[in-house]
């Protein structure tokens, strides 16, 4: 798998199968180009370019993906079917994060930059997607983080995004320093960035060698554990998601996620493998304390944008039940969660944009009341998607949480999905709050509707999904087994 | 795997999916608000009519399942899209069927707002009722037992009394917290079992006694709360009075039987030794819900509220019934559970008749009814008294069976004699008299004092037609239960079977006994 490097480099075998990538790199900085060139109110035509790209990455990543481990650049770069689902699944959040861009930045200054950095905000999860060491992992994740700190900040008159991008700047960089920290510990002790061959020789260490595998796992954990929003390490999840424009709070509650949520799950099932008595208690620790914290402080939340903000800690603490199973079904789980999630967030997070009353955000619960006498069509979608977040079926978001629950039942932690299932049920109070104050409440402040195609395709487009996978899931969960074949 | 469907066409699914179908219709083609009450009546009567064939075409000598039909669903965890109804099952089907009609005509005129939204609301939640009754695999089952919370929770929000957000909400979280912990059972057994959700191979497969137990538990949670049974009954005295009028009588009579249903489905055969063990327990928890329950109703002050409590201690019967384990008083539950949903369903209509012309559900506020609506009077005297389980009631029958099924029940298998069980729960008899009597007294009797009470008018022709088929079925049962108990017997006996057949070892069962209970105690 490595290629002795000679020097001068020869050059890399199959460099194909980097070509999304290439594609986003390039295009990334022909957008950076033309927002300098094209006019201001022409600047529409460089989101939709930034659009096209990241369809054109994944229809070639669609071309060149297989059923087998496939590596270049020396073995540094990995696609396997798991990497080529969790790319898919970020350029679709990707797209669907710009659809609803498209109209709600475009009085800001620079417009066309905010295209690129998403385009770089995806290149650079796509290459932790593939990553099967540690460097590559790095240098994607801060590509990808960096990009982020800039779009969350983007409003850079509005206090609460300037603040919220600082916020979420100083905890990232601490974040990442606990995970480089904890890097060295391991490679201290193996002499390695490749996952497997770390793997191989942690699960080798003698008693002397075991203080620093588990304190540099410790804080590897810790560092990804920021980067997935997993409670203790939460704290800048709320103010982020408050206050990030609305449709890079879309973004960043999926496509991140699932690039940390990938390199997670390979970083415990090939680097400590060997340890898993000693990381379960902690993931589980993680798990049940995002749970709580998720779903009961989403409850106390006035602002919708924070409560999303806490449910997306709920989700993730669900989610990891699906890894302390660490078994085929366990990892599937974590997948079918995630793509069920892209679509019920992007289709709720639509429909926070389309509320608008002149130039203020309708982003308070209360702005909600009597909706569905006004717009019956968007109430009856948003009520379908919180039912579905509720985990009520016959929507999508039943069928995530049964994954979920499954794998940690069929490894005999009954206790853990016994609380997975309590705090769904507490976590249930605040989505149908939702429906109540759409449905039962009368209009409190009424709200010339932003509507635009794009968001109107979404939040369709989305409900429909939620729906459809919530009456036959079977393909997705097909799909996704599919993808995780060959990792275990 | 062989299916046994006699009409050779797929009727259960017709039942389930021709209410959605009509929902569909009526949300993206028609306007008008009566354009869209006759389509609603249209579909709940053409799905009625289909519901018949079942009862018609039942074979009454076998306890097997019926009406099968199979494909697989959800392949990648082995989930099946499989239906089938035996005896126990089959009546609730119909029932839901008649009562979705009369649910949906009772709303013709009380209901003015969001017309569309409530009738789309009804027919949904009919689908999910018939797919409760008609499951055959345990995931099916908890799909559609989870799916009827959204339409019942719109249907009380939006269309309930002063107090309904506080009541739906209730009724939400408090049944999704006890049926959540289901799945999780329901999950375990599918690993322990051997990666199976039928519900005729969990029946067959040999639980432990430890699994029995927890599975028990987490089971009794569930259902519980649906029943209600004594202590986790108070969402339902809320969601009832809050409810709109058909909305109560879709609860009482159907949604309520779901708890008791899944004790027959589940508890009972899949957990024999659970089930036996427990059976002292939920014996004392139906007594309480019987006398304590009947107790608390006879202070009550809301017309409704009243109703509400009796509906619980009926209830108890039914539960009562369900855990003595023998054929007379398990026929006595079903023959309750059916009898429940004329009856209770009735009485809330007559508050409803009565609400939609004083709009106030205060016995306080009424009194000397009498004078102004007699016809009205005599229907509701006629379900009173079927709710006191009158001689010549189908109350009468299913409270008889199952009283006469406990005093004969094996005294062994219980903590007193079941003598004296069956005598406590008689108390409940004079009980519901008092309850019901004082309150028809009280809102009918007397002269007509108050000048609102003076300007009712009595009972129109569609309001008569609500009542008269569950008056007919009423006393048919009452005086000619045999139909009826021919449909159950097979099943029952097969059940009764099923429940006092052991699924371990007597060996092994002690050991393992005593350890359930030193992993309980400590």
């Amino acid at each position: 798998m490595m290629t002795e490097v000679a020097f001068p480099f020869p050059f890399p075998q199959h460099l194909e199968l980097i070509l999304p990538e290439i594609i986003l790199a390039v295009m990334g900085m022909v957008t950076l180009l033309m927002s300098v060139f094209v006019s201001k109110s022409r600047q529409n035509i460089v989101a939709w370019t930034a659009i096209l790209s990241a369809i054109a990455a994944a229809v070639t990543l669609l071309s060149i993906s297989g059923s087998e481990h496939q590596y270049t650049f020396y073995g540094y770069f990995l696609l396997d079917p798991l990497a080529t689902y969790a790319k898919l699944l970020m350029i679709v959040a990707t797209v669907f994060g710009m659809l609803l861009s498209l109209n709600y930045v475009k009085d800001l200054a620079n417009v066309g930059e905010y295209y690129t950095l998403m385009l770089f905000a995806l290149l650079g999860m796509l290459l932790m997607a593939s990553a099967n060491n540690f460097v590559v992992m790095y240098l994607g994740l801060e590509l990808m983080a960096l990009s982020v700190y800039v779009l969350v900040g983007y409003q850079r008159d509005v206090l609460r995004s300037t603040e919220a991008s600082l916020k979420y700047f100083i905890l990232g960089a601490l974040s990442s320093c606990m995970l480089l920290y904890g890097l060295t510990f391991l490679y201290g002790t193996t002499g390695s960035f490749f996952f497997a061959e770390m793997g191989n020789i942690i699960s080798g260490t003698g008693e002397n060698e075991r203080l620093a595998v588990l304190t540099g796992m410790l804080f590897v954990l810790a560092g990804l554990a920021f980067k997935v929003s997993v409670a203790p390490f939460h704290m800048w999840t709320p103010d982020a998601y408050e206050g990030a424009p609305t449709p890079i709070t879309a973004f960043m509650s999926v496509a991140p996620k699932v690039a940390g949520l990938i390199v997670f799950m390979r970083i415990v099932e090939e680097v400590f493998q060997s340890l898993q008595s000693e990381y379960t208690p902690i993931l589980i620790f993680f798990a049940v304390l995002s749970m709580a914290v998720g779903n009961l402080a989403a409850i106390v939340q006035r602002n919708i944008k924070r409560m999303l903000a806490y449910s997306t800690i709920g989700h993730v603490g669900f989610i990891l039940l699906g890894m302390i199973a660490g078994t085929m079904q366990g990892y599937t789980s974590i997948m079918i969660y995630m793509t069920i999630y892209l679509f019920m967030t992007m289709g709720v997070f639509a429909i926070i944009i389309m509320m608008r009353r002149d130039n203020i955000q309708g982003e308070l619960l209360d702005d909600f009341a009597g909706l569905s006498k006004v717009r019956p069509g968007y109430a009856l979608a948003m009520g379908l998607l919180m039912f579905s977040m509720a985990g009520i079926p016959f929507l999508g978001g039943f069928w995530a949480k049964y994954a979920v629950f499954m794998a940690a039942v069929e490894q005999g932690h009954i206790v853990l999905a016994t609380l997975g299932v309590l705090f769904s049920a507490i976590g249930a109070f605040y989505y149908i709050r939702i429906v109540k104050y759409m449905y039962f409440d009368e209009e409190r402040v009424s709200f010339n509707f932003a509507k635009s195609v794009p968001l109107q395709v979404t939040v369709v487009f989305s409900t429909l999904v939620v729906v459809a996978i919530g009456l036959y899931p079977d393909p997705v969960m097909q799909i996704c087994k599919l993808a995780l074949a060959g990792f275990v | 795997m062989e299916l046994y469907n006699v009409l050779d066409f797929p009727i259960l699914s017709l039942a389930i999916f021709l209410p959605t179908l009509g929902a569909l219709i009526i949300w993206l083609f028609i306007k008008n608000d009566n354009m869209v009450r006759w389509a609603a009546l249209l579909t709940s009567v053409a799905t009625f009519i289909v519901t018949l064939p079942l009862l018609f075409s039942f074979d009454k000598t076998t306890s097997h399942m019926q009406f099968e039909e199979f494909h697989p669903w959800i392949s990648a965890v082995n989930i099946n899209y499989h239906l089938g109804v035996d005896g126990i099952s089959m009546p609730f089907i119909v029932l839901t069927g008649l009562l979705i009609i009369i649910c949906i005509a009772s709303a013709w005129k009380c209901i003015q707002t969001r017309v569309k939204d409530y009738m789309i609301s009804f027919l949904i939640l009919e689908t999910t009722l018939i797919g409760v009754f008609s499951a055959l695999d345990v995931m099916l089952f908890y799909f559609f037992w989870e799916a009827l919370l959204i339409p019942m929770y719109l249907m009380i929000g939006v269309w309930g009394g002063k107090n309904r957000v506080y009541a739906t909400l209730k009724f939400f979280l408090y049944t999704l917290a006890g049926s959540v912990l289901m799945l999780v059972a329901l999950l375990a057994m599918y690993f322990e079992a051997g990666h199976t959700f039928s519900m005729l191979d969990l029946m067959n497969y040999k639980f432990s006694f430890q699994w029995q137990f927890w599975i028990f538990i987490a089971f009794f949670i569930a259902f519980a709360v649906k029943v209600p049974m004594w202590p986790v009954h108070t969402w339902l005295p809320d969601a009832h009075t809050e409810a709109p009028t058909a909305g109560s009588v879709i609860l009482a009579g159907i949604l309520l039987k779901m708890g008791a249903y899944g004790y027959l489905r589940f508890s009972l055969p899949m957990l024999p030794d659970a089930s036996q063990y427990f059976a002292p327990m939920m014996i004392g928890l139906s007594l309480v819900a019987i006398v304590y329950i009947s107790l608390v109703a006879m202070m009550q002050r809301d017309m409704k509220r009243l109703i509400a409590y009796s509906s619980i201690a009926h209830m108890g019967f039914v539960t009562l019934g369900t855990f003595v384990f023998t054929q007379q008083a398990l026929e006595g539950a079903v023959i309750n559970m059916i009898s429940h949903g004329f009856v209770a369903a009735a009485m809330f209509l007559c508050v409803g008749v009565m609400y939609d012309r004083l709009h106030t559900r205060e016995i306080s506020d009424y009194g000397g009814v009498v004078n102004v609506m007699p016809v009205f009077a005599v229907i509701m005297l006629f379900f009173s008294m079927a709710n006191i389980a009158l001689p010549g009631s189908s109350a009468f029958i299913g409270e008889i069976m199952v009283l006469i099924g406990t005093f004969a029940a094996d005294p062994a298998e219980l903590v007193i004699s079941a003598k004296w069980i069956a005598i406590v729960a008689t108390i409940s008899v004079v009980l519901s008299a008092c309850y019901t009597l004082w309150m028809y007294k009280r809102v009918i009797m007397g002269d007509a004092i108050k000048d609102s009470v003076k300007s009712m008018s009595d009972i129109t022709l569609r309001e008569f037609s609500l009542f008269a088929p569950l008056i007919i079925l009423t006393i048919w049962v009452g005086f000619y239960p045999l139909p009826v108990l021919d449909l159950l017997h097979e099943s029952v006996a097969h059940l009764v079977e099923q429940a006092t057949t052991s699924k371990i070892d007597t060996a092994v069962a002690v050991i393992e006994h005593s350890t359930a209970l030193n992993a309980v105690t400590h």
